[in-house]
C-alpha cells in the first residue's frame, strides 16, 4: 500500500503534553479519519501535516518523495498539492467572499475561481450574487462552507481538514461526504482525505482507514472493514458479565446487562457463555479505544 | 442495488452478493468491467474500503480478476460451476421451506404435495 503521508519520529512538547508518533502512514487514495478526545493531540497533528505548524521534532514525507525541508520550497510544489481547514478561522473577517477569491487566485496557481463561485452558490453560503458579504457576518456553518469552497476549488492531491463536520448541519455533513467522495473519485486513487473529526457516526460512510489518537500517542488504527473484523461487540445479561469480562477488552454494564468489545482472537474465552456477537460500529470501536487509553493513563483499572 | 444499514449483513457482503447474482445470471457478462471501487463507493454513498472489500470478496471466489491498475474485470464462468451455484441455491430455499413446514406441523406427504401443486401452477 502506498501512502500519501509517512510520519517518522514525530515530537511535539507542550506544557504538560507531548505528541509523539513514531511511525504513522496514511494511505494514499483513501479517506483517513483522525479520532481522538478534546486535547488528544488530533490538530496538532494535522496542523503538522498540513504544514501549518512547523516546530517539532521528527520528519514527515510527502507523496513517498518530498521531506518536510523540501515541502516549503516553492519549486516542488508540495504546498500547492495540500487543501487545508483548519478549526481557527484563518480568512480575516472583513474579508468578503470576493476578496478570498481573489486572494486565493494570488496564492495557489491551481485555483478555479468559477469553480469558487459555483460551490459558493450550491452550498448556499451566500444567497444571490452577494460577494461582498463579509466574513464577519457569516454564522460558523457559512464559515466553514466558505473554507471547504475555497480549498475545493483547487486541484489538489491531499485534504487536510481539521473538525470539518463540526459546525455543519446534518444536510450540509451529507454533502460533505458526497464532496469527499466525488474527490477521491476524480482522482482516481491520487488523491487522499485525512480529516479529524467526532462526528464518527455521521462521517463513517466515509472512513476507509481509521487512526485512534490518545494522549498524543496513536491508540489504533487500521482500515474501518479490517477493524471491525478485530474487535467483536458482545452482549449478554447480567448472569454472564463476570465470566466475561477477563475476555473482553471494554465493558459497560446496566441494570439488564452488559455490552462490551472483545478482541476476535480471545472470542474463544467466551465459548459457552449466552452472548449475542455483532458487527461493531466504527463509532463503538472508537469510543471502546478512546475509553480504555485515558483510564489505563489515569492509572486504573480498565 | 438495495444496502440495508441495519440488516445484521456487512456491507461489503450485501455488494458482493448482489454483483454475485448479476454475474450468475449473466447481466454483468465476461471480460466486463466492475464500476472503479471509488466511483461506486460514490455511487452507493459507502467508504472506498468497503467496495473494495466486496470485490476482494468476488475475487476470492473466483467470479471476478483484479487487472493490474484497471480495475476488476469478470471472469469466464464455467457452465458447470454456474449450475452448480444455482443448484445449491435450490437446496438452501428447500432446506429453509423444510424447517418452515416443521415449524408450521406439516407432514412430508403435505410438503410433497404442495411443491406439486406449485409446480403445475404457472409463472413460477
Amino acid at each position: 500500500m502506498e501512502s500519501v503521508i509517512e510520519v517518522i519520529d514525530l515530537k511535539k512538547r507542550f506544557k504538560g503534553f507531548t505528541l509523539d508518533i513514531p511511525e504513522l502512514k496514511i494511505p494514499k487514495g483513501f479517506a483517513t479519519a483522525l479520532i481522538g478526545e478534546n486535547g488528544a493531540g488530533k490538530t496538532t497533528l494535522l496542523n503538522c501535516i498540513a504544514g501549518v505548524r512547523l516546530n517539532y521534532k521528527g520528519h514527515i514525507r510527502y507523496f513517498e518523495k518530498w521531506q518536510d525541508e523540501e515541502r516549503d520550497r516553492e519549486e516542488n510544489g508540495v504546498r500547492e498539492q495540500i487543501g487545508y481547514v483548519g478549526s481557527g478561522l484563518y480568512f480575516l473577517p472583513q474579508w468578503d467572499i470576493g476578496q478570498i477569491e481573489k486572494l486565493s487566485g494570488l496564492l495557489f496557481q491551481n485555483f478555479h475561481p468559477e469553480r469558487y463561485r459555483e460551490l459558493c452558490r450550491e452550498l448556499a453560503i451566500v444567497s444571490g450574487e452577494t460577494s461582498g458579504k463579509k466574513v464577519s457576518e457569516l454564522s460558523d456553518g457559512n464559515r466553514m462552507k466558505l473554507m471547504l469552497a475555497a480549498v475545493f476549488a483547487r486541484d489538489t492531491s491531499l485534504l487536510a481538514l481539521d473538525e470539518p463536520a463540526s459546525p455543519l448541519d446534518p444536510v450540509m455533513r451529507e454533502r460533505l461526504c458526497e464532496m469527499i467522495r466525488e474527490y477521491l473519485d476524480q482522482g482516481n486513487g491520487e488523491r487522499s482525505v485525512l480529516f479529524s473529526t467526532h462526528n464518527i457516526s455521521d462521517m463513517e460512510n466515509v472512513t476507509d482507514y481509521a487512526v485512534i489518537v490518545e494522549q498524543g500517542r496513536v491508540a489504533e488504527q487500521g482500515f474501518v472493514e479490517d477493524l471491525k473484523e478485530k474487535y467483536v461487540l458482545v452482549k449478554g445479561e447480567t448472569s454472564a458479565v463476570e465470566a466475561a469480562r477477563p475476555a473482553l477488552y471494554s465493558i459497560s454494564e446496566s441494570r439488564y446487562g452488559f455490552e462490551g468489545l472483545c478482541l476476535s482472537e480471545n472470542l474463544d474465552r467466551l465459548a459457552g457463555l449466552s452472548v449475542s456477537l455483532e458487527r461493531p460500529s466504527l463509532f463503538q470501536i472508537s469510543v471502546a479505544v478512546m475509553k480504555r487509553n485515558s483510564q489505563i493513563k489515569r492509572g486504573n483499572k480498565a | 442495488m438495495i444496502l440495508l444499514q441495519n440488516s445484521g449483513e456487512p456491507i461489503y457482503r450485501q455488494i458482493a452478493d448482489q454483483l454475485k447474482e448479476d454475474i450468475l445470471t449473466g447481466k454483468l457478462k465476461q471480460g466486463e468491467y466492475l464500476p472503479s471501487i471509488r466511483s461506486l463507493a460514490k455511487d452507493l454513498k459507502i467508504s472506498v474500503i468497503t467496495t473494495m472489500k466486496a470485490y476482494e470478496l468476488l475475487e476470492a471466489e473466483g467470479l471476478v480478476c483484479a487487472a493490474q491498475g484497471k480495475g476488476f474485470l469478470v471472469n469466464a464462468q464455467d457452465s458447470e460451476m454456474l449450475k452448480e451455484q444455482h443448484i445449491r441455491r435450490v437446496e438452501s430455499s428447500l432446506l429453509e421451506a423444510i424447517s418452515a413446514a416443521k415449524i408450521a406441523g406439516m407432514t412430508d406427504g403435505e410438503l410433497e404435495e404442495m411443491l406439486r401443486t406449485l409446480l403445475t401452477m404457472e409463472d413460477v
